[in-house]
């Protein structure tokens, strides 16, 4: 077993890493950009080490800064987290090359899935249903659009590397293709450096099904169940559950045999998830398979909080050589398990990210509540990277004791400072149709108006807390400043 | 010290939080000052009250001549030049933060009278990248 690891990532992945570690008596290293100096993931680690400036290309994404870091603090192994570094199978070969282990899958299959082309004909020859796509050898604007007349509208155009949602453009008619190409083609280019674009039917009513799976060098591969992910904006999830409404034990059995089937063929080893376009539900329903994230998701929590296995520990074990810790047999479901992700974002404002101090920040703490953090009060939300704060992961015995216990839990976790989607998620938690599990993938888009806080109107409660806060804040000069007063900024409101 | 408003009662607790009594019912709620203007937690919703409101309202105003970043984030194109005349809604100035794509729009009907930033550049929120022709 390894005794040091370095941790090449940043925030709550990077927080929730470090603590497995710990747990299992491993020695931690952190890495740092200049914008994290004094961030949480430094302070919980055993060594830290500082690997370049705020933009993540000088630091979280630098391949020499890492490996120097991790030659540096006599690290054996490496644990990449999600995003940055994760599914890159250059980064994973150069750590071997290094003497350095990779927690992650072997790079040829990294390589294999990291493209969605070679993904799709690796799951075709495997026996695992796709939906209909193409990626044109041609790459031209002309070519793009007779790829997508062929598919049929509506399409989906994605960059054929990376995932995440980012560059992911809907077309629903051959007049829209032009402008979405070029978007999705510079969006792609940026996150990825490469503009390969890959055109998909979409099918009407979607559901995101995800299976978790995980292998061994010796070519054992288990799978422990689906994650429902339908609740997305523009294709970045925003609340996940397990089990799926619409998933029957029957259903379950197959969905999870063409995940294992598809790792297998891929030559995979270590935790990865295999994601699923569910159309319909229940027994009768069909799936096709889109892409294999080759790495640690964000939402893996509610997969721990409903098999009760520590999914970081066994990356570990296995990057370490052991085998599988457990058999398909012993692995069950109980209960279920919600997370909603909180984002510094405004959801009144189009979802604008913010950034800026927590000045104020307090975590709840209650039965069946997990909540996987890289913030604190004091925290500066910088604009360098993703605007995920937190996740919040509550199990219960039935799906409404896990959604009542979400909805507590969010009820009492003020941050304040900045603008985050926790009202909104209070909204998504309380709607009738999340309630009765009638999900899709467009759930968010379609039920905006009852899901988007209002104007502030502060109640009166509200007004009377805020009056004893200015009367207890000492005589600082912003807020002696009349000009300033909140009071004569509210105009003629009558309070 | 407390604060008396009608039937309500607020105890403050310390370190920023406080009590809130209604008819009885007793309630826990937060607040702090940021950004010069006072927030407030209580069951989940969040109300800001002060400058960031009047800011905003502020900024609404200015769109009419001047269009500033929403936060800060780095000037990816600029797809307008001095000169051009530009329709409501037309996309003048990509900006990208957080790693999503924010189009800056007109809001009218207008021609563009300068452009005030740089390709490439990290701007900071509230500030100016381009001037329209008065309505």
């Amino acid at each position: 077993m390894f005794t040091r690891i370095l941790v090449a990532n940043r925030g709550e992945i990077a927080v929730r890493i470090l603590r497995t570690c710990r747990v299992m008596g491993i020695e931690t290293v952190a890495v740092y950009s200049d914008a994290d100096a004094r961030a949480l993931h430094v302070t919980l680690a055993d060594r830290a080490v500082r690997i370049g400036g705020r933009a993540p290309v000088e630091s979280y994404l630098s391949q020499a800064a890492i490996l120097d870091a991790a030659r540096a603090s006599g690290a054996q192994a490496v644990h990449p987290g999600y995003g940055f570094l994760s599914e890159n199978d250059a980064f994973a070969a150069a750590c071997a090359q290094a003497g350095l282990v990779f927690i992650g899958p072997p790079p040829d299959a990294m390589a294999k899935l990291g493209s969605k082309t070679a993904a799709r004909r690796l799951a075709e020859a495997a026996g695992v249903p796709v939906v209909p796509g193409a990626v044109p050898g041609d790459q031209s604007d002309a070519a793009l659009i007779a790829a997508a007349q062929q598919v049929g509208f509506p399409v989906l155009l994605k960059p054929s590397e990376g995932g995440g949602g980012i560059g992911m453009k809907a077309v629903h008619a051959a007049a829209e293709l032009p402008a979405a190409i070029a978007q999705a083609r510079r969006e792609a280019e940026a996150a990825f450096g490469d503009g390969t674009l890959y055109v998909e039917r979409l099918v009407a009513r979607p559901r995101h099904v995800e299976f978790q799976v995980l292998g061994d060098r010796h070519g054992t591969v288990v799978h422990l169940f689906e994650r429902e992910c339908s609740i997305q904006r523009r294709h970045q999830k925003v609340l996940e559950e397990t089990p799926s409404t619409a998933v029957t034990p029957a259903l379950r059995a197959r969905m999870g045999a063409a995940a294992v089937a598809l790792a297998k063929a891929a030559g995979y080893a270590n935790a990865g998830t295999v994601e699923f376009l569910v159309d319909g539900h229940g027994d009768t329903a069909s799936f096709y398979f889109l892409e294999m994230n080759a790495r640690l998701q964000v939402e893996h929590p509610i997969t721990e909080a409903v098999t009760g296995v520590d999914l970081v520990r066994a990356q570990i074990e296995v990057a370490a050589g052991g085998p599988v810790p457990w058999t398909q047999e012993q692995l069950s479901q109980r209960g279920h398990a919600i997370e909603v992700r909180v984002c510094a974002e405004d959801p009144r404002q189009g979802f604008l990210p913010q950034a800026g101090v927590l000045a104020l920040y307090r975590e709840p703490s209650m039965p069946g509540v997990r909540i996987d953090s890289g913030v604190r009060e004091g925290s500066e939300v910088s604009v360098h990277y993703d605007s995920l704060l937190a996740k919040l992961v509550a199990w219960g015995e039935t799906r409404e004791a896990a959604r009542q216990r979400a909805r507590h839990a969010l009820a009492h976790y003020p941050i304040l400072g900045i603008r985050t989607n926790v009202p909104l998620l209070l909204r998504l938690l309380a709607h009738e149709r999340f309630v009765a599990g009638d999900l899709d993938t467009h759930f968010l888009q379609t039920e905006a108006a009852a899901l988007v806080p209002a104007e502030d109107t502060p109640s009166a409660d509200a007004r009377a807390v805020a009056a004893l806060v200015r009367r207890g804040e000492p005589a600082a000069p912003a807020a002696s400043d009349s000009a300033t007063d909140p009071w004569s900024s509210l105009g003629g409101r009558r309070v | 010290m407390s604060e008396e408003a009608g039937d309500i009662t607020v105890t403050p607790l310390g370190a920023g939080r406080f009590l809130v009594t209604r008819g009885g019912r007793q309630r826990l709620a937060y607040g702090t000052h940021a950004g010069g203007a006072t927030w407030v937690f209580l069951d989940g919703d969040v109300t800001v009250i002060g400058p960031t409101m009047a800011r905003a309202r502020t900024t609404a105003a200015d769109e009419q001549a001047s269009l500033a970043a929403p936060m800060p984030a780095t000037v990816l194109a600029i797809t307008v030049r001095p000169g051009q005349k530009v329709a409501a809604g037309d996309v003048l100035i990509r900006l990208e933060a957080m790693k999503m794509e924010l189009p800056v729009r007109s809001p009218r009907d207008a021609t563009v009278v300068a452009i005030k930033c740089r390709e490439g550049e990290l701007v900071q929120a509230g500030v100016p990248l381009l001037e329209l022709d008065e309505a």
